[in-house]
């Protein structure tokens, strides 16, 4: 959306913007009215988010009572009225549904996210607690799968029809590969057979890296998909052939020219892959023992302990926002012709 | 108190079997195996001399949300940090603990408890009479729903007689009241901790008397528990006396089974528990394994006895018949967890009546017999039987990764293959967490029939199971919703006998006619399992519900 209208102000011709005063002040209302316009999306974005949490965490069926009182004990029965109370007095879950909406918008609002029903501990402690090593994996995971695409079209894109095409196949398996599976794999082969890496991994350098491949790889494969056809285009392109009568080699060429060109794409993708990379990382972290957001949203689903979950979705919301800025921001770097708006 | 079980073999492998899952997952043990030679620490290469101190990695399956609380994995944790009143041995039998002797009056109904001499709990409280008191009075306000469940009904009051002095009043007599208090769900705290401290203290770090105390709790990595060095209250069936000889305990939590096994493969847990079915028998071909059968009820198949086919005795008789169940449980399970043919009670409770699990082998002919006499003549276009143009259809519901495990799941697939022959068309519903403790599938509209377990050292866990469930007094825990006020009475029967030996022939009875009835059919055993490094010497798994005990844990050189 907005990457689409800044680049038309970008393309548009016109005459160096900072030579007109009156030009600069529109742009900075311009750009009031759009940081104005994407704070209001954002804000936008997480209400939906918190708005379909709740609302599913309420209304799935089942009582809300009954299970805070069952996983305690264990059990799976039916309570009864006066061992219910005591409770739906203490969280309002006999309140009409409106007004426990309200009250979660209104504790929302002043950033309260609420006392977790299992943990009993705030929320924003149990999310500060675990993100550290969720953020850490998230970024770890980007930047191999950034590594390992580009290396491989570099290498390999246009280069032999053979390697080109071998690469690019394998860039589909990659894409494919289930992540649970892989990080089996990798764990059997690297940690338990070779004793390269713990088994544990935990919060250590030493056990971050399996896990940030079990998620980098599928995700390389997605990046180099999509890098790929661009590359190979660019190499076709007035200014590649222009750069090498300029007398640029061929690797030059492909790193200062053609990459740059093709990895717009690819920012796109990382963008939405940031988010997805945070709600998918309880795979790796459940194979590879690693403390994380994942994990505790996964235990939080499945015991319905909305506080808790809404927080995280809340949290997860915020980071989409956040990484497509990030990626605006990227391709005005990239890209010196949107700087100009 | 190793091997608990004679090493168990499957006897066919070569029935109508599933194994998808398990294939793959057998495929990464050999993976795993083909590797044990390299990464195993080796067995025999040290002195064997006793190593003071030292910490234990210990990794486990689950991580609940509470350190205390009437869940068994609750109790897993809260063993390593509180002590109970009493403890029971391997063979049933009752030895002291915080109390160092006790005496029931003639009428059964006043216990007097009396304690070891300067107690204390790891917050400099004294463990009295009075703090165990309170304790009783804190569960049934409600502390510990599972207590409740045990005793409920029979506790009446108690008070503190002088500082040693415990006298504990029961409404009516119950034999089996010993045996309940040696759960760790009967771990007594201290009043201080409980009456002062937040909630969120109380469900991290419960303040005991116990041979360690909480440290850090790293969610979703571990907790460690640390040495109580004053420990001076070991139970009388411990291997000794005073603190124990580990520093600490690593109590890390990894619910994937190949990391899990993997870790003590390659030497970075010193212990596992839940030892992975595929992976067993390379565990005790190189580790110390222990294996406990829970007592209690074992996973079994609860049928609904008033609402959709298991109405009719015949048609539960019948299903009970339609499949062989050992051999569905032994190819699941890969012959490690023993087959339990007792819908009501487990093996290694005390008062299991062996018969019982005999009742109902595989007999197609006598099933398909009863299913004609019960009117389901008809067959459909796939061959399930029908009754006034109905399909005998059962829907199954259980907890898949909670209650059940995969290979859980593998028999129940494996059942549902078996009983088709038959005419039964069953359907599994595998329910998350979320909706089964949510009461979801509670109710007699929600199942055909239930798989489930409940852990008990005795077997007055029929009186929880089977109680009638009436408007009066309702019994959400009768799962098969079957009242039947004969049973009930012998059961009762049964918690107030005079000796155990009588309870045990009653409790014996009661088995018998429930299986008549077919209101309960038995699949497998619940189990607990430990594997150790060799060079770590002495943990043992309590009696009671199977829960790993550190405190007399040493490691070799």
């Amino acid at each position: 959306m907005s990457i689409l209208e800044t680049r038309e102000n970008g393309l548009a011709p016109g005459t160096d913007p900072a030579s007109s005063p009156r030009r600069r002040d529109r742009h900075a209302i311009a750009g009031l009215r759009s940081l104005g316009t994407r704070l209001l999306t954002a804000a936008g974005v997480v209400w939906a988010a918190a708005t379909f949490t709740f609302l599913i965490q309420s209304l799935l069926p089942g009582d809300r009572a009954t299970l805070l009182l069952n996983q305690l004990n264990g059990q799976i029965q039916e309570r009864t009225a006066a061992e219910l109370a005591p409770i739906n007095e203490k969280y309002g879950f006999t309140d009409p549904l409106f007004v426990q909406y309200f009250r979660f918008l209104g504790d929302l609002a002043t950033g309260n996210l609420g006392i977790s029903y299992q943990l009993h501990k705030p929320v924003t402690e149990v999310i500060g607690d675990q993100i550290a090593p969720t953020i850490v994996l998230t970024f770890t995971s980007l930047l191999i799968a950034w590594v390992i695409s580009t290396l491989v079209i570099v290498g390999t894109a246009k280069r032999n029809r053979f390697f080109s095409s071998v690469a690019s196949g394998l860039e589909a398996l990659a894409a494919g590969l289930p992540q649970y599976w892989l990080g089996v794999i990798l764990l059997v082969v690297f940690a338990l057979n070779l004793g390269l890496f713990p088994v544990v991994g935990g919060t250590g350098i030493g056990g971050l890296l399996l896990p940030a491949l079990t998620l980098g790889i599928p995700l390389a494969g997605f990046l180099g998909q999509v890098i790929r056809t661009e590359f190979e285009s660019g190499m076709d392109q007035p200014f590649a052939l222009t750069a090498r009568m300029r007398g640029m080699g061929d690797t030059g060429v492909r790193l200062r020219h053609v990459l740059r060109h093709s990895v717009l794409p690819g920012i796109t993708l990382s963008g939405w892959a940031l988010g997805s990379l945070f709600s998918g990382a309880v795979i790796a972290e459940s194979i590879f023992t690693r403390p994380g957001l994942g994990k505790v949203l996964v235990t939080a689903v499945n015991s319905r302990d909305l506080p808790v979950v809404c927080g995280i979705v809340i949290l997860v919301a915020v980071i989409y926002v956040l990484a497509n800025l990030l990626v605006d921001i990227a391709y005005t770097l990239i890209d010196p012709r949107l700087k100009k708006s | 108190m190793k091997n608990r079980q004679p090493a168990y073999q499957p006897t066919s492998r070569s029935k109508t079997v599933k194994v998808g899952a398990a294939a793959s997952a057998a495929a990464l043990s050999l993976l795993l195996a083909a590797c044990g030679g390299q990464t195993t620490p080796a067995a025999n290469a040290g002195t064997g001399e006793k190593v003071d101190g030292g910490t234990i990695r210990y990794a486990h399956l689950q991580e609940p949300a509470c350190v205390y609380g009437g869940w068994v994995q609750q109790a897993f944790l809260s063993r390593q940090v509180l002590d109970s009143l009493v403890s029971q041995t391997e063979d049933g039998s009752i030895v002291p603990w915080l109390a160092e002797k006790w005496k029931v009056s003639e009428d059964q109904l006043t216990w007097t408890f009396t304690l070891k001499p300067g107690l204390e709990f790891t917050d400099g409280t004294p463990l009295d009479a009075q703090a165990v008191s309170d304790n009783f009075e804190f569960w049934q306000a409600g502390g510990n729903g599972t207590v409740q469940a045990h005793i409920g009904d029979y506790y009446s009051s108690s008070r503190a007689i002088d500082a040693k002095t415990l006298e504990v009043k029961l409404s009516d007599p119950f034999t089996p009241f010993l045996s309940a208090l040696s759960q760790g769900y009967f771990g007594i705290q201290s009043p201080t901790a409980l009456g002062t401290r937040s909630e969120a203290e109380n469900c991290e770090a419960p303040i005991g008397s116990g041979p360690f105390t909480v440290g850090e709790w790293k969610r979703g990595q571990s907790i460690t528990f640390n040495r109580n060095d004053a420990y001076n209250s070991a139970p009388q069936n411990a291997k000794h006396q005073g603190p124990a000889y580990v520093d600490s305990v690593v109590w890390s939590f990894i619910q994937d089974n190949t990391s899990r096994f993997g870790s003590l493969a390659s030497g970075e847990s010193d212990a596992i528990g839940e030892v992975p079915t595929v992976d067993f028998d390379t565990a005790k071909s190189q580790f110390d394994v222990q294996q406990y059968l829970t007592p209690g009820r074992p996973v079994t198949l609860s049928l609904n006895t008033v609402e959709g086919p298991f109405t009719d005795v015949k048609v539960r008789q019948a299903f009970a018949y339609s499949a062989d169940r050992k051999a569905v449980v032994d190819s699941a399970f890969l012959g490690v967890v023993p087959f339990e043919g007792n819908g009501t009670v487990s093996s290694s409770t005390p008062g299991y009546n062996p018969d019982v699990a005999v009742d109902y082998p595989f007999d197609a002919a006598k099933a398909n017999t009863l299913l004609d006499q019960a009117g389901w003549t008809e067959r459909s276009a796939e061959g399930t039987r029908t009754k006034d143009g109905k399909e005998l259809e059962v829907k199954i519901v259980f907890g898949l990764n909670s209650i059940v495990t995969a290979e859980g799941a593998t028999a129940l697939q494996n059942l549902q293959e078996q009983v088709k022959a038959t005419g039964f068309k069953v359907t599994l519903v595998p329910a998350t967490q979320a909706e089964l403790f949510s009461g979801q599938f509670s109710t007699p509209d929600s199942y055909d029939a239930q798989l489930g377990y409940w852990t008990s050292p005795h077997a007055g866990i029929l009186h929880i199971n089977f109680r009638q469930n009436t408007e009066k007094k309702p019994n959400p825990a009768n799962t098969t919703f079957y009242n039947n006020a004969e049973i009930e009475d012998i059961i009762l029967k049964a918690n107030s006998a005079k000796t155990t030996a009588e309870a045990n022939k009653l409790y014996g009875q009661a088995q018998q006619l429930l299986s008549d009835q077919a209101v309960a059919v038995g699949l497998y055993t619940q189990t607990s399992s430990v594997a150790s490094n060799p060079k770590l010497k002495d943990i043992w798994l309590e009696a009671s519900q199977g829960e790993p005990v550190f405190h007399d844990a040493y490691f070799t050189e």
